[in-house]
């Protein structure tokens, strides 16, 4: 904490002390990352699968359920995984009174796109279930 | 002498104005940038999603964007990004089990990142295309 | 001597003089504060007779000048000198300029005085061959410390982190009346780590001490941190996890592994820190 005119260097190292925090912030970036895998992966390849193909088969393939829940799992999982990520380059590099913004905008920004992008899915998904 | 006491008017030695760039922290740079990219990738997939919730004319502008030579050149780097991204993230899970820490493998494993993440990018547009082709 | 250059690097003692960049591609002053961007110095000239020479360009900051730190160029009689860099720092001094300022004490490895940036990695000057170096040799004090004159950093912010570890054996069980038994097995436990001579070469390596040094630990306070959390002995392990479980203290530390990479005496700083993580979860769960 700088801010003391006069502070011991042992009084300057252990300066607010331990948190006693920031496991948690550590396994849940370890644990969306392994979700990831299975979802990042089954997300590439139906994109090269769907390679030249038309709007009405992707709309077919994205009424199917399972991809619906899929796509829901992927973007609740990428943007939690994002929000965690650019937290911590965020806090890096940030030093001055703007981390505290750049940080509330992040994470309101990941929420607001995961939930945008569910809410597509689930209309894409609802309007293939009520036309067939 | 007041200014020797002063330890704030004490210059900064150089870090990464001089420190060379090894595979190590090279890695781990790259790492940070294509997961930033990525996370600007997933704004499109987003915007790409609420395209195609839209209807057809949305979606037939987002796909024309991306046809384009702009569009292609980023989901090429978006694909390269994602496979650095994966498999480097992959490398740092086998890390925080405490496994594969001798500066050997901590250097074989780090060329298998690069080498696997083009190889991959590589087979994927391949894929893509033959695909596209039969459509 | 180190082995021969490689894509695959096997030990912390081989130098890297083949890589693409000797340095990250921005500008030389980006981002330094006022008063420590570097500015040109003077060249030094080799003794008249000298025929084999070698340049050293050589980080100077004199504190009582009130100038901003210079780089000087000088030519070493490689004749007239010992075969290691601080060899060359030790002939400047008696022949060229006494007023280079350095600290060296052992120049065996041992007590870790000399530890600076040449060509861009942190090291032991006393271990490092003149001959394995570029041309000019380029030497820094360890990169990212405040300092105080030439190639001596300040380093009461690093003894102060590693203060607050606590770096001693602590106990509850009342004191044995003979030695605290030990396992030779669980000895071993703290090989790689005890060893460690707080050079400071991996602190000063890793980029996330560079930005987050004041709160972040860094690779040698926290091997140090391990060394203890290892020992059958000690009773304090829950009291050391919970001082050091903190987003800055322990988790800035990314895995770069620069610091692994550097240590002159090949230990594997990141190594212990995942060990630390791992008890962090291990308690968890």
């Amino acid at each position: 904490m700088v801010g003391y005119r006069f502070r011991s260097p042992l009084g300057l190292a252990m300066s607010l002390g331990s948190a006693k925090s920031g496991f948690g912030h550590w396994w849940t970036e370890r644990v969306t990352a392994v979700a990831l895998i299975p979802l990042g992966v089954w997300f590439a390849a139906s994109l090269i699968a769907h390679s030249g193909s038309n709007y009405e088969a992707f709309i077919g393939w994205m009424g199917s359920p399972i991809t619906a829940v899929l796509m829901i799992l992927l973007l609740i999982t990428l943007f939690w995984h994002i929000a965690l990520g650019l937290q911590v380059a965020i806090e890096d590099y940030v030093h001055s009174g703007t981390k505290i913004w750049l940080l509330l905008i992040t994470h309101f920004l990941c929420f607001a796109l995961a939930v945008g992008g569910i809410v597509a899915t689930l209309r894409i998904a609802i309007g293939v279930w009520t036309a067939t | 002498m007041e200014h020797l006491s002063n330890k704030h008017t004490r210059p900064l030695s150089p870090n990464i104005q001089i420190y060379r760039p090894q595979l190590t922290s090279v890695l781990s740079i790259v790492n940070r940038i294509t997961g930033v990219f990525l996370s600007a990738c997933a704004v499109v997939l987003v915007v790409w999603l609420i395209a195609a919730a839209s209807g057809r004319e949305a979606y037939s502008r987002f796909h024309d964007c991306i046809a384009s030579w702009p569009g292609q050149f980023f989901l090429l780097a978006s694909t390269f990004a994602f496979f650095l991204h994966l498999c480097g993230g992959i490398r740092h899970l086998v890390w925080d089990t405490v496994r594969g820490f001798e500066l050997r493998q901590i250097y074989i494993s780090g060329w298998i990142v690069v080498a696997t993440s083009v190889v991959l990018t590589l087979a994927c547009w391949l894929a893509s295309l033959l695909i596209a082709r039969q459509v | 001597m180190a082995k021969a250059n490689t894509f695959i690097i096997t030990s912390s003692d081989q130098v890297s003089r083949r890589t693409i960049l000797k340095r990250f591609p921005i500008p030389r002053n980006f981002g330094v504060p006022n008063g420590s961007q570097i500015e040109p110095g003077r060249t030094w000239t080799a003794p008249e007779g000298a025929t084999r020479t070698k340049q050293f360009e050589v980080y100077r900051y004199n504190p009582v000048s009130g100038e901003n730190p210079h780089l000087d160029l000088f030519e070493v009689d490689l004749d007239d000198c010992g075969p290691m860099v601080l060899d060359a720092l030790i002939w400047i001094k008696n022949k060229v300029d006494p007023t280079l300022t350095f600290r060296r004490s052992c120049r065996e490895g041992v007590c870790g005085s000399c530890a600076m940036n040449m060509d861009g990695t942190n090291w032991l000057a006393c271990t490092r061959f003149i001959e394995e170096t570029d041309s000019p040799t380029r030497i820094y004090p360890l990169a990212n410390m405040r300092i105080i004159k030439d190639l001596v950093p300040d380093l009461t912010h690093l003894y102060a982190q590693y203060e607050l570890i606590e770096p001693w054996l602590q106990t509850k069980t009342s004191d044995p009346d003979r030695e605290r038994l030990q396992a030779p097995e669980d000895r071993k436990k703290l090989d790689g780590y005890y060893e460690c001579i707080l050079c400071f070469c991996c602190t000063s390596g890793c980029p996330s001490h560079w930005w987050n040094g004041d709160r972040f630990l860094g690779p040698a306070v926290l091997l140090q941190a391990w060394r203890w959390l290892a020992d059958s002995r000690d009773e304090a392990t829950g009291r050391r996890l919970d001082t050091l479980e903190d987003p800055f203290r322990l988790y800035r530390c990314h895995t770069i592994l620069n610091c692994t990479r550097t240590c002159p005496k090949g230990l594997n700083p990141g190594k212990a820190i995942a060990e630390i993580k791992k008890r962090i979860a291990d308690r968890r769960s």
